[in-house]
């Protein structure tokens, strides 16, 4: 695991800028493109990408973080076996990123000034944390392996922001942010302050990488889209509100209009996870032109034929690119979570789906949960309205699911995967998987005319038997 | 300082003052290429803004009459040069403006004076300043040059004026807030459209949980006749609307709210859908088309007109401080080439602009009026709270230039606020802001359930902005102290749902708020006397034994708890108007200035009318000792109250 510091500069290729027609003709040892502002890059010997997501470690010999400086390279930081995922301040004073002391030791994440070069350990824990992002409010996330799985993780920063608490809900400790088994994680943070975070689809339990967001709560998580198809990871979101990520080994990206992904037309080559930005809107990208290459930082104007080599290594693979810029903040989340140990659901009309129309009509739902092991319990069931609505209380801050019953009982359709609602969370689903660009009807769901009670799937003792229970206690 | 000038004059020889004199001259002349600035004014100790509402430009195309509703003028600027030609003075807190069909005539109404200013284009003068009573808001003229049709915002209707003499003929029943008229090309149809939404017409028992409607009345210019109502299901305010040259497609902008749901997030249109519907031969029934998109909205639409080519239609964004540019052949494509919806609407689509919207193009705060260069070639945009006009090249929908009718004065700290409360940018993907439900600085006619109640609960009816200074606590439960509190962290989490302004921007628009003056009562007296009903109306209102003699207790008198210069104890009571849904019975006593506007009434917005107040929802008298009055005597306490 041990990557010692080897000869950076000997092995980078640094020039003014030439034109280089073509991607795979800017390869080893080619004059290379230079950017006009600071870079810092993970350099490994082999990459593996996607691993995390299979439990997996991406590093497998190891990684490296370096500063690009007036096109020469340096280690970010010195005394690490290896570090990786550097994750700039908005205001490019400091780095998070994951590190470990020795090969043994697992990732931590830190926090290294750049101005004096001096260090702090961030997030200590006896299990591996990686990916580190800045939230505002003075919060982080990072994503931390348990026994469920790498989940994310959100927690302050240490940087107080006028000594205010800013997000009092989120408590001043550690709030796990995702509540499903598998593997989850963080890949940016958006302007409107939700995170992106990677996990498999469907959620909980496929293999298919996929991108969600989360509010900095935990709450409202749901996909970027719901037009899932091929490996989706490393997103990043440019100034023009776009998500660009890969797709694949290619690019995509969402855009704001449309429902579903857009390719990126860029020149033909193996992508690797997240892009950075420059002020000028050029993209720099990790590529390769085979799968036998090492990747390369690649900088490339949209639109244009071809891309150019701004940095690469002929050992090492280089990935996760970083502009050393202030940046904008995103917005920080206001929670709204209130102060109880269950959640509020209320699904608007279960017939509206992305999955076309129902083979009958639903009569009730089902909700199963997932406990701490991983068992799935049945919850129980609720009456849905004849307008397909329904509302529910259930528990929170675990893996849960619906299925929707017929009269007789029947499966009509099963959700895709679990999700989860957080302790105090009330959501609103306007159909089951509608997809985020289903708005919904103005008017108000039969089950609110009919009641304001929700119906009891938590598993709670009814308050009758509490009542019992005190009452014969008290005898 | 007179003194000190006389002196001056006394020193200078004549040749002095001949080239002083030249010196004037020359200015004079200079004036005419003056930029379109104005001088600073102020007024009451406050700076006032040309706060630029409305833009139409001339039939030649050679001038702009630019709208300005803060200082109360009419500026025309020259059209190539963006230079002022001349300021012309009108009323109070102008709202519409309208030529003739041949340009001689400039009408502009003053909402609050209820007068319509009539220019004469030559002279650039007022010739006639004429009564229009209800809140004149739009205005149109035939192309006969017989009528002036004025849409009368608090009188609900559209009064038809002799075109000569300013005689009011007749009214025309409009929608509520009746507010922006449209002609169609041929000048033979007038389109009026309101802001606040028509009140259920027949009684459930569950209104307040019914989505408001809406509607587009159509009027016969030359017979001045009602001659079809187009209903506009679940929308309330209703702003521009604009055609097609060839007469084929109308638009109109309008807010398409989702009060019917708990208010518990914002992505997914969990508030509001901001839409156009298309009417005309080019669609068919009427149809609507949503602005939003996924994360970003096009909050409060306002402003609509069409190139002459029929190429593009462009709708100004106050909320989203932008202009949209739609494709028309898009447009029709994607409604002709989707199975149309049962409810005639796509509003649940956000990805449904996708297909037609082809750029969304910043400008300044607050875009309000829009205009249309007569080579087709510029749109004109007012940006009403940065006092400028956005000059958009239509070929390439990219901004040509900024003309600044400001004088480069600083944002005071009440504009600041008054910015704050139009723009989106505060709330999750810029969906909402505090004009989004409180239109024109008002309130929006509607009820809402907003989540932190529970689902279900506490269905709430929105209230009247204006004149609230001094009557905290806020909110039906009184449990907001202040403005600060109630726009502060309570407002960022339970409705924007994203960071917000910070502590300076809170302070500004608190004083904004809490600086809104009531808009004229026009059935109170200017010298404070009452009319017999009136009269017999505060006697009940303040009585303290009823018919029977009996006493009535002082908390259960009107004047207990609507006590006071605004009708108001600030106190909370019980007064029997709790649903099963409502978590309290208390609810804090409303203030009554301009309570004649505001209907629906009672916290929940279940009563339509003030008569449904008592002659509905009060059985037990426990909301006032009425249930002796007769009828008669009850029209006279709500004369009286109207009258507040």
């Amino acid at each position: 695991m041990t990557m010692p510091y080897r000869r950076p500069a000997a092995a980078l290729a640094f020039a003014l800028l030439v034109l280089v027609c073509g991607f795979a003709s800017s390869r080893a040892n080619a004059p290379a493109a230079q950017i006009d502002c600071d870079m810092i890059v993970t350099a490994a010997p082999v990459y593996v990408a996607l691993a995390e997501l299979h439990g997996q470690e991406r590093f497998p010999r190891g990684a490296q973080l370096l500063l690009v400086h007036a096109g020469k390279s340096e280690p970010l930081v010195a005394g690490f076996a290896a570090s990786a995922d550097a994750n700039l301040s908005f205001d490019a004073q400091t780095v998070l990123f994951a590190g470990k002391r020795n090969a043994g030791d697992p990732w931590q994440i830190w926090e290294l000034t750049l101005k004096d070069r001096s260090l702090r350990q961030v997030i200590a824990t006896p299990a591996d944390a990686e990916r580190p992002f800045y939230l505002p409010g003075g919060r982080m996330v990072w994503a931390e392996r348990t026994p469920a799985g790498f989940q994310v993780q959100s927690a302050p920063d240490g940087h107080p922001v006028d000594g205010t608490t800013w997000n009092p809900t989120a408590g001043p400790g550690v709030l796990p942010l995702t509540y499903t088994r598998g593997n989850a994680f963080p890949a940016g943070v958006l302007r409107d302050g939700r995170i992106l975070f990677e996990a498999g689809y469907p959620l909980g339990e496929g293999a298919t990488p996929e991108l969600y967001l989360v509010y900095a709560d935990g709450s409202g998580v749901e996909s970027v889209r719901c037009d899932h198809g091929r490996a989706r990871w490393g997103g990043t979101q440019l100034g023009s509100g776009d998500v660009v990520f890969t797709e694949g080994a290619s690019l995509a990206r969402f855009t704001s209009p449309l429902a579903h992904a857009v390719p990126v037309a860029a020149p033909h080559a193996n992508y690797a996870g997240a892009i950075a930005e420059t002020a000028s809107g050029a993209w720099l990208l990790s590529a390769r032109v085979s799968a036998s290459a090492h990747y390369a930082i690649e900088i490339w104007q949209p639109g244009a034929a071809a891309m150019h080599t701004v940095l690469s290594e002929s050992k090492d693979d280089l990935v996760e690119p970083v502009l050393v810029a202030p940046r904008p903040r995103p917005n920080r989340h206001p929670s709204g979570l209130h102060p109880w140990d269950y959640a509020n659901l209320l699904a608007l009309d279960v017939r509206i789906s992305r999955d076309g129309a129902l083979r009958g009509t639903p009569a009730h739902v089902r909700l199963e949960a997932q406990d701490v092991a991983g068992t799935t319990r049945t919850m129980g069931t609720a009456p849905i309205e004849s307008d397909g609505s329904f509302f529910v209380e259930v528990p929170s801050d675990r893996p849960i699911r619906f299925a929707l019953l017929d009269a007789k009982g029947a499966v009509l359709r099963q959700e895709h995967g679990w999700f989860w609602i957080r302790s105090g969370e009330q959501r609103i689903c306007v159909g089951c998987h509608a997809g985020p660009e289903r708005a919904p009807e103005n008017r108000v769901p039969a089950v609110l005319l009919r009641t304001i009670t929700p119906a009891d799937l938590t598993g709670k003792p009814p308050a009758s038997a509490l009542s019992a229970i005190a009452g014969g206690s008290s005898k | 300082m007179n003194g000190a000038l006389v002196n001056t004059r006394k020193l200078l020889p004549h040749a002095a003052i001949a080239i002083l004199a030249a010196f004037g001259l020359w200015l004079v002349a200079l004036s005419s290429l003056a930029p379109a600035t104005h001088a600073a004014q102020v007024e009451n100790g406050l700076e006032v803004y040309a706060s630029p509402l409305e833009i139409v430009v001339s039939p030649d195309g050679a001038r702009l009459y630019v709208l300005c509703q803060e200082s109360r003028e009419v500026r025309v600027l020259d059209a190539a040069k963006y230079t002022l030609i001349k300021s012309i003075s009108v009323g109070h807190t102008p709202r519409g403006i309208a030529l003739s069909h041949g340009g001689d005539r400039l009408y502009v109404t003053n909402s609050w004076d209820d007068t319509l200013s009539v220019i004469d284009t030559r002279q650039l003068a007022v010739i006639a300043t004429w009564p229009v009573a209800g809140e004149p808001s739009g205005v149109v003229a035939d192309l006969a040059g017989k009528h002036i049709f004025v849409a009368d915002r608090i009188a609900n209707d559209v009064a038809v004026l002799d075109a000569q003499t300013g005689a009011e003929e007749k009214r025309l029943m409009a929608g509520r807030g009746a507010s922006y008229l449209a002609l169609s090309p041929d000048r033979s149809r007038i389109y009026a459209t309101h802001v606040y939404p028509n009140l259920p017409p027949v009684r459930t028992g569950f209104e307040n949980r019914t989505p408001p409607q809406s509607e587009i009345t159509v009027i016969d210019a030359a017979r001045a006749t009602v001659v079809d109502r187009i209903p506009l299901k679940s929308i309330t305010g209703v702003f521009h609307m604009a055609f097609t040259a060839d007469g084929r497609l109308g638009a109109v902008a309008e807010y398409h709210p989702k009060n019917m749901i708990p208010l518990a997030h914002l992505e997914h249109g969990g508030a509001f859908a901001y839409t156009l519907t298309l009417i005309g031969a080019d669609v068919g029934a009427p149809i609507e088309i949503p602005l939003d998109e996924l994360d970003r909205y096009a909050s409060q639409p306002f402003g609509v007109v069409f190139t002459l080519d029929k190429r593009s239609l462009y709708v100004s964004i106050g909320g989203s401080e932008c202009v949209l540019a739609i494709d028309v052949q898009r447009l029709l494509h994607f409604v002709h080439s989707h199975p149309r919806p049962a409810n005639n609407s796509f509003a649940t689509d956000l990805a449904a602009s996708g297909n037609y919207v082809v750029a969304r193009i910043p400008v300044g705060a607050n875009p309000r009026g829009i205009a249309i260069s007569r080579d087709g070639r510029s749109l004109f945009v007012a940006n009403r709270l940065d006092d400028t006009i956005s000059v958009i090249d239509t070929r390439t929908n990219r901004m040509a230039s900024t003309i600044a009718l400001g004088d480069g004065k600083p944002v005071s700290a009440m504009r600041h606020g008054e910015q704050t409360f139009y723009t989106a940018r505060y709330s999750f993907q810029g969906q909402i802001g505090c004009s989004s439900c409180h239109i024109d600085s008002t309130f929006d006619g509607i009820t809402w359930q907003l989540e932190p109640s529970g689902f279900g609960r506490d269905i709430v009816d929105n209230k009247l902005l204006e004149d609230i200074k001094g009557t905290e606590p806020y909110k039906w439960t009184g449990t907001n102290p202040s403005v600060p509190v109630e726009c502060g962290p309570r407002t960022e989490k339970y409705f924007w749902r994203s960071e917000q302004y910070d502590d300076r921007t809170l302070a500004d628009l608190a004083l904004y708020i809490l600086a809104l003056p009531p808009r004229p009562n026009r059935l109170h007296s200017p010298d404070d006397e009452l009319t017999p009903p009136q009269e017999r109306g505060e006697a009940i209102f303040k009585r303290a034994v009823d018919k029977f003699k009996k006493p009535i207790p002082e908390s259960n008198r009107c004047s207990y708890c609507h006590s006071g210069p605004k009708g108001t104890n600030q106190k909370l009571f019980d007064v029997g108007t709790r649903k099963p849904s409502d978590n309290s019975s208390l609810l804090k006593t409303p203030m009554l200035t301009n309570i004649a506007l505001t209907a629906p009434y009672l916290h929940d917005g279940s009563a339509r009318s003030l008569e449904e107040i008592w002659t509905i929802y009060n059985p037990n008298d426990k909301h006032g000792r009425t249930n002796d009055l007769t009828k008669d005597e009850l029209n006279d306490l709500i004369e009286y109250l109207r009258s507040r």
